[in-house]
């Protein structure tokens, strides 16, 4: 199974975590809840509903720290029947990072936990300062490309 | 932000539904989801109270095709209404690349209508972002109940939309005005993609 990034710096340390880990399913995305990188997921649809649910625990968590304990919760683990969930935010310069991973009796939380530390380093070390200025990635006239794939997706082609 | 994925040529945008509680932004998540193909939508993901209110937010990921040579996917969200789930809406609202807000077109629900989009600007300015700049449409839902029970979109309009950005009626229940909608703030967050801006 292969290892997607948005960005290609994110693609070295995660493939490298997954192969360490020994973890099924890994998911690096923002705190809004947009996939950066995945390893595992088959249905690009799929990673996008896990992101969303990923980001939300992450942040009714944090709130829920805040709440309670004065600062937020970071990291939550789930052990399932047969998989475990791990969940962290990962830092760097670039920015807060949410990080997801599941595993299964390949490995272990210890292992896991051992890993995600090295994981956030390297991505640290890899992660380019700010963000990147996009000028005019469409086309200018894109309305037409919209308008009619709009139009098939309601039907109304 | 919107993502942008130069490799494989993809566009994935975050698209927010705000307004009051019941003012029927899971009804258009769900009328989206009941119209659009299975091969183009993910799964409708809805964190819901036992009597069907949102309690976190509808979730609703969409493969809108290529355009202009790049696969478009929009993640349309919605936040809860109800006032006492203020928090909640702030973390939804985090990094939308466009927000719809969908006022409930009942007389009665007017001060309801302005003080959730009050509610709106706030929020948007505590994350730093300008609600002059973020791509807003602004629907009037319910158009379909009696006339003696709503407000014309004129009215509507003279009462929200101030800043006089694209507004649509619409009578999500039944359809009407949902694609119009979506497809309006669509064009407005592509417009500030092609025009240039920060992206990831």
């Amino acid at each position: 199974m292969t290892t997607h990034a948005v960005e290609a710096w994110i693609e070295a340390p995660l493939a490298r975590f997954v192969e360490d880990a020994r973890v099924t399913l890994a998911l690096l995305l923002l705190p809004s809840g947009q996939v950066l990188a995945q390893h595992g997921f088959t249905r690009s649809l799929d990673v996008a509903s896990a992101c969303a649910l990923a980001a939300a625990i992450q942040a009714s968590g944090g709130e829920l720290g805040r709440m309670l304990d004065g600062r937020a919760f970071t990291g939550l683990h789930h052990a399932g029947q047969d998989r475990q969930l791990f969940l962290a935010e990962a830092r760097t310069r670039r920015g807060t990072y949410i990080f997801l991973t599941v595993f299964d009796q390949e490995s272990s939380l210890g292992l896991v936990r051992l890993y995600f530390d090295e994981f956030v380093a390297n991505l640290a070390a890899a992660a380019p300062e700010g963000d990147v200025a996009v000028d005019g990635v469409l086309a200018e006239h894109f309305e037409r490309d919209l308008n009619r794939n709009l139009a098939a997706l309601f039907g109304r082609a | 932000m919107s993502l942008v994925n130069y490799a494989t040529r993809e566009i994935t945008c975050k698209i927010v539904y705000y307004g009051p509680g019941r003012s029927g932004k899971t009804t258009n998540l769900h009328h989206i989801h009941g119209q659009v193909p299975d091969d183009r939508k993910g799964q409708m993901v809805s964190l819901a109270t036992q009597t069907d209110r949102t309690l976190f937010f509808d979730f609703l990921p969409l493969d809108l095709g290529t355009i202009s040579g790049f696969t478009t996917k929009f993640q349309l969200y919605t936040v809860p209404g109800q006032v006492y789930y203020q928090s909640t809406r702030k973390l939804v609202l985090q990094g939308a690349d466009g927000v719809v807000f969908v006022a409930d077109s009942q007389i009665r629900q007017m001060e309801e209508n302005i003080e959730s989009f009050q509610d709106l600007h706030a929020n948007l300015a505590e994350q730093g972002v300008d609600a002059r700049t973020i791509p807003l449409v602004i629907q009037y839902n319910k158009q379909d109940l009696p006339r003696d029970l709503i407000a014309t979109t004129d009215e509507l309009s003279e009462a929200i939309n101030f800043r006089g950005v694209p507004d649509f009626p619409a009578d999500a229940l039944h359809g009407p005005g949902v694609f119009e909608t979506l497809r309006g703030v669509s064009e407005l967050v592509l417009k500030r993609l092609s025009s240039g801006g920060t992206s990831r």
